[in-house]
């Protein structure tokens, strides 16, 4: 919503800076996107008189012109317009001057200079419409009105002096009320503690209009009265389209609607005014247009039939549907009602009669006809907003004085008026102790009544037995208002919020619930990236290509139905398809060695039976790469390493983990399933506590790889946290170690490739378990070679120290042989040490 | 020419029947290994006469992308895609592993992201007034996202938040106050205190400023007698513990369904004492959050009588907070993954 605050200064009696104005509708209005004074754009062009014109002795296409503006000596021009002639009124430009026009389109705004042309000095410029700011054509010289005063300052004259203030569409949302000056200077009077009365030609109103000289036959016939609950028109003849004065067209310019004739001009000019969108259709047209008649223009506000279409004045065709309103004659629409006219009924130079229209639409059918066709226009903008029924009449009828006062048009029919509205005047009832309980005020009753009399409320104080209350009626154009913290909002509004004492709650001291997701992933956090892990966090969306690239099944992610790009087009179902992408780009940055991780929502299309919604997990996946390392050894290992810092982090043992070539794939969760493929079935496992599957970590699958460019040795992990937090952390409690010395004991066997390691530490722990020790088991070393094929050694180191006496050789002795004679008879392993 | 194309048809010919017969890890080495046919087949473009090269490569790139394809296809049927022996799982490293590897990867210089370090931050400050902690959904219902928050069907305040669909129907949730309605019925009756941090998403174009994704954290007061006032100060509290600096705060009114009154939060920028910076845009004030009184109607969607309860809301922009705070000047390096950028934090 763009303003002019000399034309606000005409509605309220008001002596501030344009400044303060901006400020006071930033705090008490709304936010204010801009505000700027045209003035100083305008500064050092005046109106001048061309009177001398010559050829350009050395160039075809320029003239050269004198001027004068009333001080000093005509003054020199070369200019490349040679249409200008002796006595036509220009905006000069002298030297010095900034052109408005590059104000806002250049970084460095185009200073005038003295120049030479082709030999022949020429000392300023002489402004197109464009340079101007007033129009598109930058073709010509703009040539203003004869009787424009030479010598004035053209932003005077044009009247430019003017501070434009551009509110935020966004903050007006429910106030169809303030698309209109009107509107803003009530709620400004209100705000400068004015009582504000709305002009008569608003409030009261004269419908006995009659026809002056002519009189011609509209019919209009409402069939969508439950979306068009008003329609209001009048004819007019003798009708003289013209340019729009001076003072009009500076309006329109300065709120930003280009103009284009004085009939349509008024009906922007009206908008302007009041928000109230008028439209005026040519009546000739409309009537041999329309097969069915040859003296009547017929109006029909009706919803559109599937296919039929219009061409906008915007000159696009629009193909309608049933949901469209449309304003028809009667056979075909003739406008988009409250969005956008036809071009067949568009008033022209040639119009002679006119049918001007003044009507009422339903916000949600304009708004969605302005989503379904994708026209935005500035009526679809207001009647958005749901806009007062009540002021199609005002409207029309200030229209019509204007265009009679300036003898454009004879009235030549009565009004006509087809009102579907029966809205009873809504009372609220307002204790003043709940509003300054809500607002945190002390406001009196007298300092309540003023705020709302100001805005024109009507309000009616009523007292009983020590208990007062309000009854207000909001202002008909208030469509807003419904309950009372409405009118609580008006009133901290124009009281000032900032005016408001500032306290806090009172609130009993108790600790927030437990929230375990929260905390967990706090954890997880500071282990890895005290670890050398970078956190990543990277978008929901990808695209098809991704899921082929990791080998996923791209039906069970959720498809977006209106996505930026083919690329973010699917939701993620794992958070290793960014992993891998950011991995791929970060090696193309050469970088050589990271470990990158995130923590998010993944989604698999999968819903959660009583809410109908999708299922929400929280995982934490993490990708780890090295292109400088020459091993043969599995990534696996370093990515179980991560996994286990966190674990031992989090106080969980017992983790069990089986290859995915070993597990039974019906046996897995769904989010395992589905990430299978990006790991190396023989180097990567099902990761299981106490018989919860959490997840996968291993090496990463050798064509997902090479589909990502990634090095050999890249491996990852996915795990659940929701299925991670159910896992209770073991207690730790305090043990104290033996004071008795501490033997150490290295052991070494050998066995097939195929014996598990932690079922081999897992036998010599449970020999243990049975002594009377404090122990503790290392693996030293796990080795082959070509010479022993198939079969490995593994070396651990054995501490320990018994709770009441030295553990001598002998009982060593022993014990070493207990491991022994069960490694070799169970797991037919040789003690080589 | 003739002859390799009659070539490029027998591979193709060969490969269809190999496909049912032979291992993954077998096709791999016959057609894309060293020595493979395809390979092989890429290698003779250099004896192809000149003219002929640009049909020859789209017909022997074809034949690559079709070998890829069914290879990848196969993976997905047979899971028998590797020659790699099996590891043992449940050792802590590999046969004769070196431990430098495990050293060197967990001595690189980590970090947290800069945007979940703020949450964990202001987490940590909301934590510690006494709110709970809610996160938010990724996707939601339109229930939540806008009817819940008094924003009927068609309501035209529905045009200001971007939303993105899914096919079947369901939102991504715009702001975290799609969590409103749930956070009041779970924590009900009052007096609840609890914020709502989590991902939000807007359907426009990306660039220096602005984001499709994007963080935001929502606060959620209610209780009997809670004022606008209150909201004034709590917002502030927090605001001045986090930013660690007494604020200058005024508010503005603003536009949303779900509150009454609405307001826009603005602080007097910390950066310059109010002078103007290009942090403030020159203005001395930063426009921080919109905020309000919640709306009756949202209220009693969540069963809360608004005739004894009143309450406030808030939600921020987590990513400009962040932003601001370490001079970030584009949003996208957020979720870049610019390892670069991801180590100077």
């Amino acid at each position: 919503m763009r303003l002019s605050t000399n034309l606000l200064k005409k509605f309220v009696d008001i002596n501030i800076e344009d400044k303060k104005i901006v400020e006071l509708i930033q705090e008490h209005i709304g936010e204010v996107d801009y505000s700027h004074n045209l003035r100083d754009a305008y500064r050092d062009i005046v109106i001048a008189e061309i009177v001398e014109k010559k050829d350009h002795p050395d160039a075809d296409k320029l003239a050269v012109y004198k001027i004068e503006y009333g001080e000093g000596d005509p003054i020199q021009i070369v200019a490349g317009d040679k249409n200008l002639e002796v006595g036509d009124k220009v905006a000069y430009f002298k030297i010095g001057a900034v052109v408005p026009y590059s104000i806002l389109t250049e970084e460095e705004p185009f200073v005038i200079k003295k120049i030479n042309l082709r030999g022949v000095s020429s000392n300023g410029m002489m402004g197109s419409a464009r340079e101007l700011n007033l129009g598109n054509d930058h073709t010509r010289v703009m040539i203003l009105p004869e009787d424009a005063p030479v010598g004035k300052p053209f932003a005077e004259y044009y009247d430019l002096n003017d501070t434009i203030i551009e509110i935020e569409n966004k903050a007006l949302t429910n106030r169809g009320d303030l698309f209109g000056i009107l509107g803003i200077s009530r709620e400004l009077s209100a705000i400068l503690g004015q009582k504000f009365v709305s002009p008569d030609w608003y409030l009261t109103y004269d419908k006995k209009l009659k026809p002056e000289e002519t009189c011609l036959n509209v019919k209009v016939i409402n069939d969508a009265e439950a979306i068009c609950p008003r329609y209001t028109a009048l004819a007019l003849d003798n009708v003289r389209v013209e340019e729009s004065p001076v003072w009009l067209k500076s309006t329109l310019i300065k709120c930003g609607i280009k103009p284009v004739n004085n009939i349509v001009d008024i009906t922007n000019y009206i908008s302007v005014l009041i928000g109230q969108p008028l439209h005026a259709l040519d009546y000739d047209k409309v009537i041999s247009n329309d097969p069915n008649t040859k003296d009547t223009a017929n109006i029909i506000v009706r919803m559109a039939q599937p296919e039929e279409t219009i061409l906008g004045l915007d000159n696009k065709l629009y193909t309608l549907d049933e949901e469209t309103m449309v304003i028809a004659d009667s056979t075909h629409p003739i406008a988009i009602a409250g969005v956008i006219g036809g071009k067949e009924t568009e008033v022209d130079e040639k119009t002679k009669r006119v049918v001007l229209e003044s009507a009422n639409f339903n916000k949600t059918s304009i708004r969605k006809t302005t989503m379904r066709l994708g026209i935005f226009t500035e009526a679809a903008t207001r009647f958005k907003r749901n806009l007062d029924p009540k002021q199609c009449l005002p409207g029309l009828l200030r229209a019509t004085e204007i265009i009679k006062n300036e003898n454009w048009a004879t009235v030549a029919s009565e009004i006509i008026d087809i009102c579907h509205e029966e809205r009873d005047d809504l009372t609220i009832t307002l204790f003043p102790e709940e509003l300054n309980t809500i607002l945190g005020t002390e406001l009196t009753i007298k300092e309540i009544t003023t705020i709302l009399e100001n805005l024109e409320y009507t309000v009616e104080v009523r007292e009983k037995k020590k208990e007062t209350w309000i009854k207000v009626t909001p202002p008909s154009w208030r469509r807003d208002i419904e309950i009372a913290e409405d009118i609580y909002e008006d009133i901290g509004r124009i009281f000032g919020f900032n005016n408001i004492p500032i306290k806090l709650p009172k609130k009993e001291i108790v600790p927030p619930h437990k929230n375990s997701i929260v905390e967990i992933k706090k954890s997880i956090r500071e282990v890895l990236s005290n670890s050398g892990a970078n956190e990543s966090v990277n978008y929901s969306f990808v695209g098809t290509n991704s899921f082929k690239k990791c080998g996923l099944d791209n039906n069970l992610a959720y498809k977006i139905q209106n996505p930026l790009s083919p690329e973010l087009s699917l939701m993620r179902t794992t958070l290793l398809q960014s992993l891998l992408l950011k991995a791929r780009e970060n090696l193309e940055r050469e970088e050589e060695a990271f470990t990158m991780y995130e923590i998010n929502i993944a989604h698999l299309n999968n819903y959660i039976a009583e809410s109908k919604l999708p299922i929400e997990n929280w995982y934490l996946s993490c990708i780890m790469t090295n292109t400088k390392v020459n091993t043969t050894s599995s990534p696996y290992f370093v990515a179980k390493r991560y996994l286990e810092k966190i674990f031992r982090y989090l106080g969980i043992e017992n983790i069990q983990y089986d290859l995915i070539s070993e597990s039974k794939e019906l046996d897995l969760p769904p989010y395992i399933k589905n990430i299978l493929n990006i790991f190396e079935p023989n180097r990567a496992s099902i990761i299981s506590i106490e018989g919860i599957k959490l997840g996968i970590v291993g090496e990463i699958n050798v064509s997902v790889k090479e589909n990502h460019k990634l090095p050999e040795y890249s491996g990852a992990f996915e795990i659940n946290l929701e299925d991670l937090v159910k896992i209770k952390p073991s207690s730790k409690r305090y043990k104290e170690r033996p004071v008795y010395p501490e033997f150490t004991k290295d052991l070494c066997f050998e066995m097939s490739k195929e014996t598990k390691y932690k079922d081999l530490e897992n036998e010599i722990v449970q020999i243990l378990e049975k002594e009377n020790l404090w122990y503790k088991v290392e693996c030293l070393d796990i080795y082959s070679d070509e010479k022993l094929k198939e079969r490995k050694r593994i070396t651990y180191r054995l501490k320990g120290s018994d709770f009441n006496k030295t553990f001598d050789d002998s009982e060593i002795k022993t014990l070493i042989s207990k491991i022994s004679e069960k490694i070799e008879k169970d797991y037919e392993g040789v003690r080589l040490i | 020419m003739e002859y390799t194309h009659k070539n490029l048809s027998k591979i193709e010919t060969s490969f269809n029947k190999d496909l049912e017969n032979l291992t993954y890890a077998e096709l791999r080495e016959k057609y894309l290994g060293k020595k493979g046919f395809v390979t092989e087949a890429l290698r003779e473009i250099a004896n192809i006469p000149h003219e002929q090269k640009p049909i020859y490569g789209k017909e022997v790139n074809t034949l690559k992308t079709l070998v890829k394809e069914n290879l990848s296809e196969k993976i997905q049927q047979n899971r028998e895609y590797t020659s790699k022996p099996k590891i043992d799982p449940t050792a802590p490293s590999d046969i004769n592993e070196d431990s430098q590897i495990y050293n060197e990867m967990l001595a690189l210089k980590g970090s947290k992201h800069p945007l979940t370090k703020e949450v964990e931050k202001l987490l940590g400050i909301f934590s510690s007034m006494g709110f709970d902690i809610l996160e938010s959904r990724q996707i939601d219902d339109d229930y939540n996202m806008f009817q819940s928050l008094n924003f009927p069907k068609g309501h035209p305040a529905r045009d200001m938040y971007d939303t993105f669909r899914t096919e079947d129907g369901l939102v991504l949730p715009a702001h975290t106050s799609t969590m409103q309605n749930r956070a009041l019925k779970k924590f009900g009756p009052p007096p609840i205190a609890v914020v709502l941090p989590g991902r939000c998403f807007r359907n426009e174009a990306t660039d220096a400023g602005h984001e499709h994704t994007f963080h935001q954290i929502e606060g959620v007061y209610v209780d009997k007698n809670v004022s606008l006032s209150n909201m004034i100060a709590t917002i502030k509290a927090s605001l001045e513990r986090y930013l660690e600096t007494d604020l200058k705060v005024k508010i503005q009114p603003a536009y949303f369904p779900f509150t009454e009154p609405d307001c826009e939060f603005v602080i007097g920028c910390p950066f310059c004492n109010m002078t103007g910076c290009s942090t403030c845009g020159h203005s001395g004030w930063i426009e921080i959050m919109g905020c309000g009184m919640i709306h009756p109607n949202v209220l009693k969607e969540a069963n809360i009588d608004p005739e004894v309860y009143s309450g406030f809301a808030w939600g921020f922009g987590v990513d400009r907070l962040a932003m601001i705070k370490l001079n970030i000047d584009d949003i996208r390096h957020l979720r870049e993954s610019n390892l670069n950028f991801l180590r100077q934090f």
